[in-house]
């Protein structure tokens, strides 16, 4: 960062050092809250003008791109996609609240989602083969954890290679047992129906939905109750903004940070289960059939400021954005096809630079030793 | 706590070990992956069919892979046989060199941010920008001049336009860091993505061979491309292009070492705060250092377009990641780069030889690039594992980032 003297890290630590992090939950450069609120009305009011201009010019490329914003599909499609990179989110937001900053979701995504079909096609069984993806996720999270928390890894180039190791074996596993990149297609998760509700326009899309998208809902609220209102919530802050007072409060912050990183695991295990699981194969050519979705996760948080909500929310903009695309492109209209597949890329650099710096807690990336030994 | 303080940590730990630790540890760390690798060969050997002859057997048990025979063939065949007689400097091992001489730009690339405290893992997009530029802008000048002087005046000329477009597109995270405090790691990804499907767009409509099925562009005529002196002219290796590297390497050195802009460079990676008041503009320190290091990206991109397709086309092989690797394993020494470089250019020519010999998938070698990344992440692991073995009684020193380091961390 520039750290400019204005906004060096001093300031910071002044901030964190405060003993109640609850009264500053926006406490980073002033700029920054008002920026995120503004791109939030940005994107509403874009959405707006082109509804409205949709309505009065039925005809135009307006008409059209309304008419695909308010199709039944599109939210489908939105909330589909939104699964794996809003469950990697709410697990980046656990690790890193917990004060280790979690680069490697992106590769728990990918080998859960090969581990998913893998289970599944041994064992006949979707259900146990979502387990088996979270399984997998969660031992390369503990894997993290441990070289992180035991050997003081670096934990941005130890996250890498989490991805770059991933990156490696789901191909590589694919390769072995299925002579090929891609696994073959198993079952897919298939979508719960509830009648009636799923006949209500655009909004019936939530209920005519596929089981991990309610799971999602789950995930999300749980994991705003969990922060919001548990001791356990508290103790995860703690560790990530203060770790000296939860040290002397008589936790033991190691074990705070473990239970941090083992939940992103099993979070994003379930979104990459979902992910690979949704459409019953594992695709694991070039960045697999994750591509970037782990790494779109932390900017959803970001911006989505650590709080579950927010991050679902941010999700829901990229996975909208990117279901828009996909409709587009189907109808030919527009961009060529591969400027349309590079928005989402675009608006999360645009978004990362307008919101810039975030305020991360005050002690994450950093190594935890206790007095004692 | 920011990502440039997390940097500075990570440097400071570095610099700290001494540069006998680091190889130590950067060895150990090989080793170990390599031992890894192994032991997931056979689990992958048992995980596939095979006939029973065709498999090996140890402690009693029968695989299907023989880890011996990966690594025999990975490395020997990487070196062109030098056991088996008849080596020659036209096979195998020109391979190992081309793939050694792109690296070595990627390594720098990265090596380059890193010290002055940035993570840049966008060198891959930097390539790709840097190759379509020099496919794209040598082949319209390659029109005007031609023979000798084409090549003499064409070469360096793709070498700059790669430098120059690279440097730009490195430049624009160096923008978004500097004055919007984006986080480097997350933009230069994302300009990943952005380089792959913006140079996929251009080079299947604008820019594409009509004469071609695939996605490239209209081939260089020979004498744009890298002479191969030596080594004969079907592995597209060209000694010139590694002569280039080693400069690359020696004229980075000097940069980091033994000028003022350098010293800007490094201390503003280990000490933001003090080159700051010491003076040092550390807007334009990160811009500069990220164009630069962009450059050296675009560079390898221009090498890899005019010594080896002789085209640019769409999926250019993951160089710049493995510049990443290069770098860590080499503490960000730009003359480590050069020996850690020729370790992936063994690794990844070595692949192709694994799959000629034996049934193991390649991606092997994409896990092992983790492994170690991972292993020379955690000097600690090793200091810990020496400390047991040398001395089992003596308490850890503060210096060597010993338990002493606590919460309140420096």
């Amino acid at each position: 960062m520039s750290d400019a003297p204005a906004e060096a890290p001093g300031t910071d630590a002044e901030a964190g050092s405060d003993p109640d992090p609850d009264s500053t939950p926006n406490a980073g450069p002033l700029g920054s809250r008002s920026n995120r609120e503004l791109i939030a009305w940005a994107a509403i009011g874009t959405l707006a003008a082109l509804l409205l201009g949709g309505a009065a010019f039925p005809n135009t490329i307006l008409g059209v791109l309304a008419d695909v914003i308010t199709d039944k599909d599109t939210l489908s499609a939105a909330l589909r996609l939104s699964v794996p990179i809003a469950f990697a989110a709410l697990g980046g937001i656990f690790s890193e609240k917990s004060g280790v900053i979690n680069i490697g979701l992106e590769g728990l995504l990918i080998i859960s989602a090969f581990t998913a079909i893998y289970v599944t096609d041994v064992t006949g069984g979707i259900w146990i083969g979502f387990g088996g993806g979270v399984v997998a996720s969660t031992l390369l999270a503990l894997l993290f954890a441990v070289v992180t928390i035991e050997f003081r890894a670096d934990q941005i180039i130890a996250g890498l290679a989490v991805w770059l190791i991933a990156l490696g074996l789901a191909p590589f596993a694919s390769q072995v047992i299925y002579n090929g990149p891609n696994t073959p297609t198993v079952g897919t998760t298939g979508s719960i129906y509830v009648p009636v509700l799923a006949e209500i326009p655009f909004f019936g899309a939530l209920f005519s939905a596929s089981p991990s998208v309610y799971m999602l809902f789950v995930a999300v609220a749980a994991s705003w109750y969990v922060f919001e209102r548990t001791a356990f919530g508290r103790w995860i802050r703690a560790s990530g903004e203060n770790p000296k007072a939860l040290d002397t409060a008589g936790v033991n912050v190691s074990r705070v940070r473990y239970v941090g990183i083992l939940v992103s695991g099993v979070l994003a295990g379930m979104g990459g289960s979902a992910l690979s699981l949704d459409l019953g194969q594992f695709t694991g050519n070039g960045p697999t059939m994750v591509n970037g979705k782990g790494f779109i996760a932390i900017v959803a948080y970001l911006f989505g400021n650590y709080n579950p909500i927010g991050a679902f929310l941010a999700t829901m903009l990229f996975a909208g954005l990117d279901a828009i695309q996909t409709v587009l492109q189907l109808q030919g209209i527009g961009l060529p096809r591969q400027l349309i597949r590079i928005i989402p890329f675009v608006v999360v650099i645009v978004v990362l630079a307008l919101v810039g710096r975030t305020r991360l807690p005050e002690a994450a990336g950093d190594h935890y030793e206790s007095g004692e030994e | 706590m920011t990502s440039a303080d997390r940097a500075r940590r990570v440097l400071k730990r570095l610099v700290a070990a001494s540069a006998a630790e680091r190889i130590l540890i950067s060895s150990a760390a090989l080793g170990l992956s390599i031992l890894l690798g192994a032991v997931l060969v056979l689990i992958a050997g048992r995980m596939t069919t095979c006939t029973a002859s065709d498999a090996v057997y140890y402690f009693g048990t029968g695989f299907c892979y023989d880890p011996v025979l990966v690594f025999d063939r990975l490395f020997l065949g990487a070196l062109g046989e030098p056991f088996s007689g008849g080596w020659s400097p036209e096979g195998q091992f020109s391979v190992t060199l081309r793939e050694t001489t792109l690296l070595m730009f990627t390594g720098l690339s990265v090596a380059l941010a890193f010290r002055a405290g940035i993570f840049n893992i966008g060198t891959q997009g930097q390539m790709v920008v840097g190759g379509l530029a020099t496919a794209v802008l040598v082949l319209r000048a390659a029109d005007l001049v031609s023979g000798v002087v084409g090549a003499v005046l064409l070469i360096p000329f793709g070498v700059v336009v790669g430098a120059v477009f690279g440097g730009l597109y490195g430049s624009i995270p160096g923008f978004l860091k500097a004055y919007a405090d984006a986080n480097e790691v997350i933009t230069t990804i994302m300009l990943n993505f952005i380089a792959t499907g913006v140079t996929l767009y251009l080079v299947s409509g604008a820019f594409k061979d009509p004469e071609s099925a695939a996605n490239q562009t209209v081939p260089l005529p020979e004498y744009a491309q890298f002479p191969t002196v030596l080594f004969g002219g079907r592995q597209d290796f060209s000694l010139v292009a590694l002569a280039f590297g080693v400069l690359a390497i020696g004229g980075l050195y000097y940069l980091l070492e033994h000028t003022a802009f350098g010293y800007d460079i490094r201390t503003s990676g280990l000490q933001p705060d003090a080159a700051e008041y010491g003076g040092v503009d550390a807007k334009r320190t990160i811009v500069a250092s990220l164009t630069l290091s962009g450059a050296f990206g675009g560079v390898a991109g221009a090498m890899y377009v005019m010594m080896v397709l002789g085209t640019f086309q769409s999926g250019l092989p993951s160089y710049g990641f493995d510049g990443i690797t290069v770098s860590i394993l080499a503490g960000n020494n730009p003359i480590g780069v050069g020996f850690a470089a020729l370790l992936f250019g063994v690794l990844k020519s070595g692949t192709t030889v694994v799959q000629f010999a034996t049934d193991v998938p390649p991606q092997l070698v994409g896990v092992l690039r983790g492994l170690i990344i991972l292993f020379v992440a955690m000097p600690e692991f090793f200091r810990m594992v020496g400390r047991r073995v040398v001395d089992p009684g003596s308490k850890p020193v503060a210096t060597d980032g010993g338990p002493a380091k606590g919460s309140a961390d420096e």
